[in-house]
C-alpha cells in the first residue's frame, strides 16, 4: 500500500561492532582502576612515609615513650 | 600491632618493610587491573544475545593474551627481585640474638654478653595492667638496641615454628636442628609485637614475641642488669 520502503536495518557484525567498542572500554576502565589505586592509596601512603620521616626525632618519641613508661628495660 | 579490625600490613618500622609495603601497593594495582578486567568481561559475556557461532582461529587475540601476561609478570618479578635481594644483605650485623621456638613459649639468647639468656611466655589475660594487650605480650620482653642492624638466629628445640613481627618485616621459620638467619634493624625506638606463624599445637595462638628496641647506651645498662 505504501511507496516508501525503510532503510535495511544493520544485520551482520553486531557482535564484532559491540567487542570492538567494549574491548576498548574494558582495558580504559582496567587502567583507570589501577591508576586510581596507585594516585589515591600508593602515592600517599609513600607521601605519608616521606612526611612522617622528614622532621622525626627518634630522641623526641625515645623520651616521651620513656615518660609514659612502656620501657620495661629502663628504670 | 595491628587495631581493631585492621586489614592492611601494619606500619613500617625498618626499612625493609617500608619497601614490601610499596610492593605489596604494586602488586595489589596489578591484581585490581587484572580483576577489574576480567569483570568487565564477564559482564559483558551475560548481557548479550548475540553470539558468533563459527570462532575459528584467532591469532591475533592469542599473541596478545600471551605477550601482555608475559609482560605484567615480569612487572611483578623485577622489584620481587630486588626486594629479595635487599633483605639478603647481611652488613656486619651489631649484634646477634639466637631465638629458639618452644611449646610453648620462646626463649633468647644473647650470646655476645656472657650468660644473657632467659624464657618469654606469654602473659596471661589476668596478669595484664591496664593499657596491656590481651594474647600479645609476654613476661620478659626481648630488648635490643635501635638504628643497629641485628642478627638473630632461629631455632626450635621441638616442632616446627616461626618467628614473625609484622611490622619489621620478618617472618622466618624456626626448624629443629636448623639455624635459620634473619636481619632484624629498627629505626624507631618501641614495642613491636608478633606471633608464632607456624602451627605447633594446642598453644600455637598464645607464644607471642614482643621487641623493645631503645638507645644502645640504654641497652647496655639492661644488659649488664640481667644475666643468668
Amino acid at each position: 500500500m505504501a511507496s516508501e520502503v525503510l532503510a535495511k536495518p544493520q544485520m551482520r557484525g553486531l557482535l564484532a561492532r559491540r567487542l570492538r567498542i567494549h574491548m576498548v572500554g574494558a582495558f580504559l576502565v582496567s587502567l583507570g582502576v589501577a591508576a586510581l589505586y596507585k594516585f589515591a592509596v600508593a602515592e600517599p601512603r609513600k607521601r605519608a612515609y616521606a612526611d612522617f620521616y622528614k622532621n622525626y626525632s627518634p630522641e623526641k618519641d625515645f623520651e616521651e615513650m620513656k615518660k609514659a613508661g612502656i620501657f620495661r628495660s629502663i628504670k | 600491632m595491628a587495631a581493631p579490625a585492621q586489614l592492611g600490613l601494619q606500619n613500617a618500622a625498618s626499612p625493609i618493610m617500608e619497601e614490601l609495603i610499596a610492593f605489596h601497593d604494586h602488586a595489589l594495582m596489578i591484581i585490581f587491573l587484572i580483576s577489574s578486567l576480567v569483570l568487565y568481561i564477564i559482564s559483558l559475556m551475560l548481557t548479550t544475545k548475540l553470539t558468533h557461532t563459527s570462532t575459528m582461529n584467532a591469532q591475533e587475540i592469542e599473541m596478545i593474551w600471551t605477550i601482555l601476561p608475559a609482560m605484567i609478570l615480569i612487572m611483578i618479578a623485577l622489584p620481587s627481585l630486588r626486594i629479595l635481594y635487599m633483605t639478603d644483605e647481611f652488613n656486619k650485623p651489631y649484634l646477634t640474638l639466637k631465638a629458639i621456638g618452644h611449646q610453648w613459649y620462646w626463649s633468647y639468647e644473647y650470646s655476645d654478653y656472657e650468660d644473657l639468656a632467659f624464657d618469654s611466655y606469654i602473659m596471661p589475660t589476668y596478669f595484664l595492667e591496664p593499657g596491656e594487650f590481651r594474647l600479645l605480650e609476654v613476661d620478659n620482653r626481648t630488648t635490643l638496641p635501635m638504628e643497629a642492624d641485628i642478627r638473630v638466629l632461629i631455632s626450635s628445640q621441638d616442632v616446627l615454628h616461626s618467628w614473625a613481627v609484622p611490622s619489621l618485616g620478618v617472618k622466618t621459620d624456626a626448624i629443629p636442628g636448623r639455624l635459620n638467619q634473619a636481619m632484624v634493624a629498627s629505626m624507631r625506638p618501641g614495642l613491636y609485637y608478633g606471633q608464632c606463624s607456624e602451627i605447633c599445637g594446642s598453644n600455637h595462638s598464645f607464644m607471642p614475641i614482643v621487641l623493645e628496641f631503645i638507645y644502645f647506651q640504654d641497652f647496655e645498662v639492661w644488659a649488664s642488669y640481667l644475666y643468668i
